[in-house]
């Protein structure tokens, strides 16, 4: 069995993995090209999302990380995957996503409850040999411009998905919070009420500048662990004696400069004098770099971890 | 009073054909690929177009060639269809984005990203100052004199959108960010600087040697426009730096985005003569001309109230479906555009955006349903003139 955390002398607790979309490699992006101009098959697409998967996954093995991840490849968006299993649920308009260059069908319900039709299917949770995370949207995230609360969609959507796996920790992508003036923490603090009692669950609060939420007692969300994008929230803004596993956003999802280990590492020792249980992230899907920047920045995390761990001994 | 009249006209970007784009990939065209020239060419009168099936049936044809030849069925695509003012739907460049970055100085290529769902775009990083290699449109702009019975303009990326679709490498800190609150003034800094660099040193004078060149309106592309919220100063002024002074017409196009953000800062775009503005995908699909029955183009008022009275290209096709437009359905959308303005001469009809998702039989069918529908809301208007 993989360890799932590592000691370390500043941080009690040292994790790193990839939650998120994971981006497809050149080969895919032609293949998937190809499948919608009628060039090519889905079987074939189907072979290189393998090829894709099974390069990541060693990736993240070679680096170190703690969980391994599938990489999302099939997903079309955080949110598609979901809608199509649900009853009450339809794919809307095309939506900007923040502030990217990359759009998704935002969800739209047509009734008031919507409910999971069935689990995921291995097209969308792939089958992993070892500890493992699943990516899924926050209750927040699915429920935003649906006009559904985030209780009724994490009980009716979120919570027989999440029931479904096999995994040892499920990260909530939660986009829109950090982002959103005026946005409180209540719909989603109720919401997450209702997800425990099955794997480990964490939110992850990509692209955005955290400190607000914390102010507002993130920490307190009924969750395993709270992700906080490094790159938009200042490290004092993590209150002290951090209570959860705190999911560091140290890789920049949003730039193509690579990060330098060392440095963080260095951050990671600074952020253990605050928290107790770390784990290395990046600060959201990594699909917003081109799959080759992005497997440079996979090893690079997996470094970061191994030369906080070598510093503090 | 003389009969109302409203200009229609292309976007963008058409689908590349697949004798194009399998030429360019050097794969071996079959027999439907060769068909496809065969028909197309006849269905909207390409003059020659036997020349381009023989040159694909005997393979090895010149891959720029090949490349004119789809420039010049895209032409005649829009003319037959009946759009008044047309362009060739990008078969001369890679991509809008691309291509210009491809003869740019100060940018390098960081490999494919998606764009949504299978559709990508390649992305490049700005690592050094920005200047132009070498007028960019020029070659097609001259072709396409040559080719075009319709009207021209020529769509050109904006400043703002090459500056924020980029990577910025040369600005952005490589150090020191992580966990100090580098905050959003410090990358709007970093933004103004890309932003305004490539609008003086990569556009102008680009746009510079297309006026030369005798080009009469030139569509300034802008679909990140609206990406930053507290950048929208930032869009205005480097599209006032591209064109200030320039003796042309120039428009702008903005698509799927929240288009209330655009106000009150495009209040100081005087430069720009007409917006095109992607509407329909936002609209439903079920006739009538109130403003319920048109919520999708509920914020057009806000460009009638613009102080310097530009022309609104209304959006009239949705691009990122198959459904063809009703021609009553484009019909009513303009007749409620005009009972909004109050002025039918500040309206012109155009599709929400490029249609290059779509096949080239479902971007006719919709472009002849644009027009189609754009003679009813004449005739409508015109009859209604008539009674009164």
């Amino acid at each position: 069995m993989r360890r799932t955390s590592w000691p370390c002398r500043v941080v009690a607790e040292l994790q790193a993995f990839i939650p998120g979309l994971y981006p497809r490699s050149e080969e895919l992006v032609q293949a998937t090209r190809d499948l919608d101009r009628g060039r090519t098959t889905q079987e074939a697409v189907d072979s290189q999302v393998e090829r894709d998967r099974a390069a990541f996954v060693s990736g993240q093995q070679e680096a170190g990380l703690d969980l391994l991840a599938d990489g999302m490849l099939s997903w079309q968006d955080h949110f598609r995957a979901l809608v199509e299993s649900a009853d009450g649920l339809e794919t809307g308009a095309l939506t900007r996503f923040l502030d990217t260059n990359t759009f998704y069908r935002a969800p739209k319900a047509s009734t008031a409850v919507p409910k999971l039709g069935a689990p995921l299917d291995e097209r969308y949770v792939f089958p992993l040999d070892g500890p493992r995370l699943v990516t899924l949207p926050s209750p927040f995230a699915l429920s935003h411009g649906t006009g559904v609360t985030p209780k009724t969609m994490a009980e009716g959507v979120l919570k027989p998905a999440i029931e479904a796996l096999d995994a040892e920790l499920v990260v909530l992508a939660e986009p829109f919070l950090a982002r959103e003036e005026g946005a409180g923490l209540d719909g989603l603090a109720e919401a997450l009420e209702s997800l425990g009692g099955g794997p480990r669950v964490a939110v992850w609060f990509t692209f955005g500048d955290a400190r607000r939420l914390l102010e507002q007692g993130a920490a307190d969300l009924p969750v395993e662990g709270i992700g906080v994008d490094f790159y938009g929230t200042h490290l004092t803004d993590v209150p002290e004696d951090f209570p959860k596993l705190l999911l560091a956003g140290v890789v920049d999802a949003r730039s193509s400069l690579l990060e330098e280990p060392r440095e963080l590492a260095a951050f990671a020792q600074r952020l253990g004098e605050r928290a107790e249980r770390i784990a290395l992230v990046p600060n959201g899907d990594l699909q917003y770099v081109s799959e080759r920047i992005a497997r440079e920045k996979l090893a690079r995390l997996g470094n970061a971890r191994t030369a906080t761990t070598e510093a503090a001994a | 009073m003389s009969d109302i009249k409203f200009l229609t006209h292309e976007i963008g970007s058409l689908a590349k054909p697949p004798w194009l784009t399998k030429s360019a990939l050097g794969r071996e065209l079959d027999e439907s690929d060769i068909e496809h020239a065969r028909t197309w060419g006849e269905k909207v009168g390409v003059e020659g177009h036997r020349e381009l099936v023989e040159s694909l049936q005997r393979g090895g044809a010149d891959l720029e060639e090949i490349a004119r030849w789809s420039s010049r069925y895209c032409v005649r695509l829009q003319e037959s269809a009946g759009v008044e003012v047309i362009w060739d739907g990008e078969q001369l460049r890679s991509e809008m984005y691309a291509w210009a970055i491809e003869h740019a100085k100060g940018f390098e290529p960081r490999g494919t990203v998606r764009s949504f769902d299978n559709k990508y775009y390649s992305k490049s990083a700005a690592v050094g100052p920005v200047g132009l290699a070498a007028p960019y449109h020029n070659d097609e702009f001259s072709f396409l004199q040559s080719v075009a019975k319709h009207q021209l303009k020529i769509p050109v990326t904006g400043a703002y959108t090459l500056a924020v679709w980029s990577y910025d490498e040369h600005h952005t800190p490589k150090e020191g960010r992580l966990g100090a609150g580098y905050g959003r003034s410090q990358e709007i800094e970093a933004r103004r600087e890309l932003t305004l660099d490539t609008a003086r040193n990569l556009i102008r004078p680009n746009l510079e040697a297309l006026i030369d060149l005798g080009a009469t309106w030139i569509q300034i592309d802008e679909p990140g426009a609206s990406t930053e919220e507290d950048e929208l100063d930032l869009f205005v002024e480097s599209f006032n730096v591209s064109v200030e002074d320039l003796d042309c017409m120039f428009s702008t196009h903005l698509c799927f985005s929240d288009y209330d953000l655009f106000f009150p800062a495009i209040e100081g775009m005087g430069g720009c003569r007409q917006y095109c503005v992607g509407f329909a995908n936002y609209d439903r699909t079920e006739l009538g001309t109130s403003g319920a029955d048109r919520p999708g183009y509920e914020v057009i008022s806000k460009f009638r109230d613009l102080p310097y009275d530009p022309i609104l290209g209304l959006g009239v096709l949705d691009i990122h479906t198959d459904f063809i437009e009703p021609s009553e359905l484009v019909r009513d959308r303009i007749l409620y555009a005009v009972e909004v303005f109050g002025d039918p001469a500040r309206i012109q009809v155009c599709p929400d955006c490029g249609l290059r998702t779509r096949s080239w039989d479902v971007a006719y069918e919709k472009l002849q349903a644009m027009v189609e529908g754009t003679r009813l809301a004449e005739e409508a208007l015109n009859h209604a003139h008539a009674s009164t």
